[in-house]
């Protein structure tokens, strides 16, 4: 069930829109804000809402990587990236400090349900590669030690 | 007009040794001496159906046989290439769905049947089957009192062969004639070779 | 720019010139220049997605290959679509599509019709390089409805379903899950999908991603024999062929290219096949006659002479005929002549819903004696106006039409209905009227027209009944607000070209069929270019009519000398004990009659009932003799559609047993009373009726163009119908029952036929209601929950649809639920009839 907040917070986009149906984007940045991934019953709702099928909203979240389509995530997701310019400046072993770090598995959550880690394709941050996004924040010109440095400071 | 000449031979009045020959039966006990000959020796002919078959070799076309996998799941999906690829038109494939894992796949054989009364034993289904699944085997022991009968549904053509698919053929082995409704059938005993020339 | 003027374009594809119309897609272009370029998922119905990346052509200075499914031509371009990179191009396409492609064909349903493989035929790499693991979205094939199931890992990525199943069927239930190589198309995570099971997924899809349940691993291609024939289910009378493989039809289906439907078919057409395999108990085999009240068998000769003895002992005056307007031309024809020559009776009727004089004046108001007008020559006006009838639901492949070609075409489409549909997203505007208030709509209409052009429509004078009414009491009047009719006339006002669809609410509610030739006079007189388009849900009506299957009427409209008694006189002058005879040919009376239990008692009373039909429908258990017909896939003979549109159907199975085609059976029954009636084949009926029938006779019966053959102009004037008495439609407040019923066909069966199809009875699984948001808040009901409705005279319980957009007090009950049928809530004379609910 969306909360009255999100709701609300989703009617306020239909104004920017011209169609409600182009506030799906958004609409689904809203409920994962505040519930971390999309459920199916989010989506039905948001997709009830905004007057359209709701395969249409699993669409689009199907089709981007920074929504969690029915994946829940720990309250910190990282999400490293893996494409060309980020591995050829050591992207692999990034993710592989991270894995050893958290003790954790690309894709998996730790049990504390703190740390969630992905890899994804690229996050257009190329000049400072390699690179990693947490939640909505870049961490940039990465090493091993700025990685665990990142790590160990996030409550 | 060419005259014919006909060449009178004048046959030999009979001779004393003539006579000799006749009186001790020389030329009887000659022709007896060969049949005595070949009775002691070796025999070049097969005994078959009484006592002996010869088991064709691997490659040999006979009777089809439907296969299984290792996993005893039936191999044919009822594609129907077969059918499509039938030059006499005699084998019949009907599809159905089971996914009990009965089949490799969830279609499998609803009915599965060749009319060897019909087929030439081309290999031409062997050949168009996918799974390996249609196999022209070693039985050429066609012959059945009714018509009937010479149509193999699915259930007897997924029996384990007669001969099983690793055994070299090309040979003689002892057998033993059996009589049943259907017709004659010579069942083998393959690991009595019988050694011939 | 010359070309720019005349707006053509003059290119050259493969150094062969050729001019085409500005705008023109390549593929097009060259298609016809006679040059075949591959596509996956180019679909001429769809938009353009360009995506398969098959039609690949090469163009004269540039550098790259261009898709031409969406590329336009331009003046002067050189294409190319044979030469080396297009050939090598379309070869690496094909290589990558298999790259992940299951490669199952032995297991596939698709194997031996699939595009892919006979793409890879005839452009593909005899060799793939691609030696990773291929993706697999899923193990098992999953089903996606009941009857559709799904395999993901033979996907193409087309994209052909998603667009049909949003832009042709307007549900949109289908997306691309996922991107690049991983992208799946299907449902939302992949759950049961509540559609309109039409199978047009199934239908588009290239290879066998989407197959028929029904159809699954039963047959290849090439088992099939096939007949081209034509829907049973309803009067679009969609181009469909059916398909058996050992006497058991398997499928049907819609070949593109094959009829005006390309491959378009509702769920009706493409799964209410399995009637023709519906064999055992419920078909009649043989003859039977009732003694003793029960059912026995007995031989063609003794019926006949039974029937002979009957029908002329009896009056002519107390005699009848009724035959289904599921009848094919011929057979309608020869009845008609059966009927009038040789019983000398002029009680004859085509439908048992309908008063003649309503449907005579909604023939003269819709113009069909002006002859075909095609559904395509409709949708090129600039305003569609779709009103009286749930077109989306009843007739679903004119929703289709009119959605794809409206949509691609910018049309503006208006709607005015009882009841929410699904046409309503395609509409610019949609109207919910009260049921029973057309003429009110109409009216002010043309009020409202006549308000701003006063001096150009002074010379209609019909006009003047409306003097003295507002448009504010008539839009009151038909429950609409004042603003959004006058929105409408606006747009009606606006357009040059007006296409008007009619539907058979006209009939139904017999009123407004006056309001609609007003506003048909008042749109002509102000010079607009109006095609008016009837919606019929039985597949013959309009031939039915044609043949003079009417009693006000004879073939080709001609005058009757002596009218006669319609369905409902003829129940009349039954309920007096007035009717010897009866003969009903493949009309389900009782359960279509608006009043059931008048129905039944009044065939109680008929002297001799003879019902001639495919199975003991309730009417049939009423007869005194039952002959056993045929199924449309069973006989020859031309079905004429709701656009005038004369289509062949042809036999691909003999009946069963002693059951005989119509066509003979009223043959046999003409010629046991007068000797030597007709003997002919349905090719020599067919001529008799080129030459009696003015409409027809140019028409070929066979052969010819496969969109069939639209009918003339008739030669005569349909009299007598200029105006006819309205009912006024009492919608007065019941407190007792607060709800309008309204009725029509279920959007999965059409008439007795589709009842007795299984895949269709699994569809529509329960009985249903259907009411509005608001009435399921006051009930405090949810979507599937049980209640009960009860009328005056009749309750039952069904299961809640709620229909957003439908009116508060609007409910809809299908008139095909044969125990619950809508008509058991009628009493003789209710127009609409009121309900009341409860949860």
């Amino acid at each position: 069930m969306l909360s009255e907040k999100v709701k609300e917070e989703i009617r306020g986009l239909f104004k920017k829109y011209r169609t409600k149906r182009s506030a799906c984007m958004a609409a689904m940045q809203a409920v994962q804000r505040e519930v971390g991934h999309l459920t199916e019953e989010d989506m039905r709702e948001v997709a009830e809402m905004l007057g359209i099928n709701p395969v249409r909203v699993h669409e689009v979240g199907a089709f981007y990587t920074m929504y969690n389509v029915q994946r829940p995530v720990g309250r910190y997701h990282i999400q490293v990236c893996t494409n060309l310019s980020c591995s050829l400046l050591g992207a692999e072993h990034i993710v592989n400090v991270i894995e050893r770090r958290l003790g954790i598995k690309v894709g998996q959550t730790t049990p504390d349900n703190k740390f969630t880690l992905s890899t994804v394709q690229c996050l257009g941050s190329c000049g400072t590669a390699p690179m990693m996004q947490i939640n909505d924040d870049y961490h940039e010109d990465l090493t091993e030690e700025r990685v665990v440095e990142i790590l160990d400071g996030l409550e | 007009m060419n005259e014919k000449k006909v060449k009178i031979v004048k046959r030999d009045t009979p001779g004393a040794l003539d006579l000799a020959k006749k009186t001790v039966f020389l030329d009887f006990i000659k022709g007896l001496s060969i049949t005595l000959r070949y009775n002691l020796s070796r025999s070049i002919t097969i005994r078959y159906p009484d006592e002996e078959k010869w088991i064709p070799y691997p490659r040999f076309r006979g009777a089809h046989t439907l296969n299984r996998d290792e996993e005893g799941r039936e191999l044919c999906v009822a594609c129907e290439l077969c059918v499509k690829a039938c030059p006499t038109n005699c084998i019949t494939v009907v599809p159905m769905e089971d996914d009990t894992g009965k089949g490799i796949a969830d279609r499998v054989a609803k009915v599965w049947e060749v009319d060897l009364a019909r087929c030439f034993f081309c290999g031409y289904c062997e050949d168009a089957c996918p799974t390996t699944a249609v196999r022209l085997g070693r039985d050429y022991e066609l012959a059945c009192f009714e018509l009937d009968k010479a149509r193999k549904t699915k259930e007897e053509l997924l029996k384990p062969q007669s001969v099983p698919e690793d055994f070299e053929g090309g040979i003689i082995v002892q057998a033993k004639l059996q009589r049943t409704k259907s017709g004659i059938k010579v069942k083998p005993n393959l690991w009595k070779k019988k050694e011939k020339k | 720019m010359g070309d720019r003027e005349t707006g053509v374009v003059t290119l050259k594809v493969n150094g062969k010139e050729i001019t085409v119309r500005e705008g023109t897609l390549i593929l097009d272009a060259a298609r016809e220049a006679g040059c075949h370029i591959p596509t996956f998922c180019y679909q001429a119905t769809l938009s353009g997605v360009g995506s398969c990346r098959m039609c690949l052509v090469e163009i004269e200075g540039q550098r790259k290959l261009q898709p031409s499914c969406v590329t336009p031509v331009m003046s002067g371009m050189e294409v190319k679509t044979e030469s080396e990179s297009v050939i090598s191009a379309r070869q690496a396409m094909l290589e990558f599509l298999l790259s992940n492609h299951a490669l199952d064909c032995p297991v596939c349903d698709k194997g031996g019709e699939c595009e892919l493989q006979n793409m890879v035929y005839t452009y593909g790499p005899r060799k793939g390089r691609y030696a990773e693991v291929k993706i697999r979205h899923h193990e098992k094939d999953y089903v996606l409805s009941p009857v559709i199931v799904k395999n993901s890992n033979r996907c193409v990525q087309c994209m052909r379903c998603v667009r049909v199943c949003g832009e042709v069927v307007g549900r949109g239930v289908l997306g691309a899950i996922g991107r690049g190589a991983h992208q799946e198309e299907t449902s939302f995570l992949r759950s049961y999908l509540d559609c309109d099971h039409d199978g047009m997924c199934i239908e588009v899809c290239p290879v066998g991603c989407f197959m028929r349940r029904p159809y699954r691993y039963r047959a290849r291609p090439w088992d099939l024999r096939g007949s081209r024939t034509v829907c049973p289910y309803c009067a679009t009378g969609c181009r469909m062929t059916i398909e058996e493989r050992d006497g058991e039809v398997v499928r049907s289906i819609a070949r593109e290219g094959e009829g005006f439907n390309d491959k378009m078919l509702c769920a009706r057409g493409r799964f209410g096949y399995d009637i023709l395999n519906s064999g055992g108990e419920e078909r009649l085999t043989t003859p039977l006659i009732k003694k003793n009240g029960m059912f026995e068998p007995v031989s063609w000769e003794k019926a006949l002479s039974i029937i002979r003895e009957q029908f002329t002992k009896a009056d002519p005056r107390r005699l009848g005929g009724i035959a289904s307007a599921a009848l094919t031309n011929e057979e309608l024809y020869l009845f008609q002549r059966l009927v009038r020559e040789v019983l000398g009776s002029g009680n004859i009727d085509s439908t048992s819903r309908w008063d003649a004089a309503t449907t005579g004046a909604f023939i003269f108001a819709t113009g069909i004696t002006g002859g075909g007008v095609s559904i395509y020559d409709c949708m090129e006006a600039e305003t569609v106006f779709v009103v009286g009838g749930q077109v989306s639901e009843e007739n679903p492949v004119t929703d289709y039409i009119i959605r794809y070609v409206s949509d691609s075409s910018r049309k503006s489409v208006l709607v005015a209905s009882t009841r929410a549909m699904k046409l309503d997203t395609s509409a610019e505007l949609s109207l919910r009227h009260l049921p029973g208030r057309l003429g009110a709509l109409f009216n002010g209409l043309v009020l409202t027209l006549y308000e701003d052009n006063q001096e150009r429509l002074e010379g209609i004078k019909e006009i003047g009944v409306l003097k003295g009414r507002t448009v504010t009491d008539l839009a009151a009047e038909c429950g609409v607000s004042e603003a959004d009719l006058r929105a409408l006339c606006a747009r009606l006002e606006s357009s040059g070209s007006i296409s008007m669809v009619v539907g058979t609410d006209l009939l139904r509610f017999r009123e407004g069929i006056s309001g609609l030739r007003l506003l048909g006079d008042a749109l002509r007189a102000l010079g607009k270019v109006l095609k008016i388009l009837p919606v019929l849900d039985r597949c013959n009506q309009r031939g039915a009519w044609d043949m003079g299957v009417h009693p006000l009427f004879g073939p080709d409209y001609r005058k009757v000398e002596r009218a006669g008694l319609g369905c409902d006189g003829m129940l009349d002058q039954a309920m007096d004990g007035a009717m010897d005879a009866l003969y009903v040919v493949g009309e389900d009376v009782v359960n279509m009659y608006p009043d059931r239990t008048f129905a039944e008692e009044a065939l109680s009373r008929v002297g001799f009932l003879v019902v001639q039909d495919v199975s003991l429908t309730d009417t049939a258990r009423m007869a005194h003799l039952v002959l056993p017909g045929a199924y449309p896939g069973e006989k020859e003979g031309t079905f004429t559609n709701q656009e005038g549109r004369v289509q062949h159907i042809s036999r691909l199975l003999e009946p069963p047993g002693q059951a005989r085609v119509d066509l003979e059976i009223i043959e046999a029954v003409g010629s046991s009373i007068v000797h030597g009636f007709s003997d002919g084949t349905p090719q020599t009926v067919f001529d008799e009726i080129r030459r009696e029938v003015s409409m027809y006779r140019d028409a070929a019966f066979s052969g010819g163009s496969p969109d069939g053959w639209l009918v003339k102009k008739s030669a005569r004037r349909l009299e007598g119908f200029e105006l006819i008495e309205e009912k006024k439609v009492s919608l007065d407040a019941d407190p007792e029952h607060p709800y309008f019923l309204v009725t029509g066909n279920h959007i999965f069966l059409s008439g007795s036929l589709s009842r007795r199809s299984g895949i269709l009875n699994e569809l529509v699984r329960e009985a249903v209601v259907e009411i509005s948001e608001e009435a399921a808040g006051e009930l405090g009901v949810i979507d599937g929950q049980t209640v009960s409705v009860s009328g005056r005279g009749f309750d039952a319980t069904y299961s809640v649809r709620i229909r957003k957009g439908t009116p508060r007090e609007v409910v809809f009950i299908a008139e095909n639920f044969e125990d619950k049928a809508a008509n058991r809530f009628y009493k003789r004379g209710d127009v609409v009839p009121r309900v009341k609910i409860t949860a």
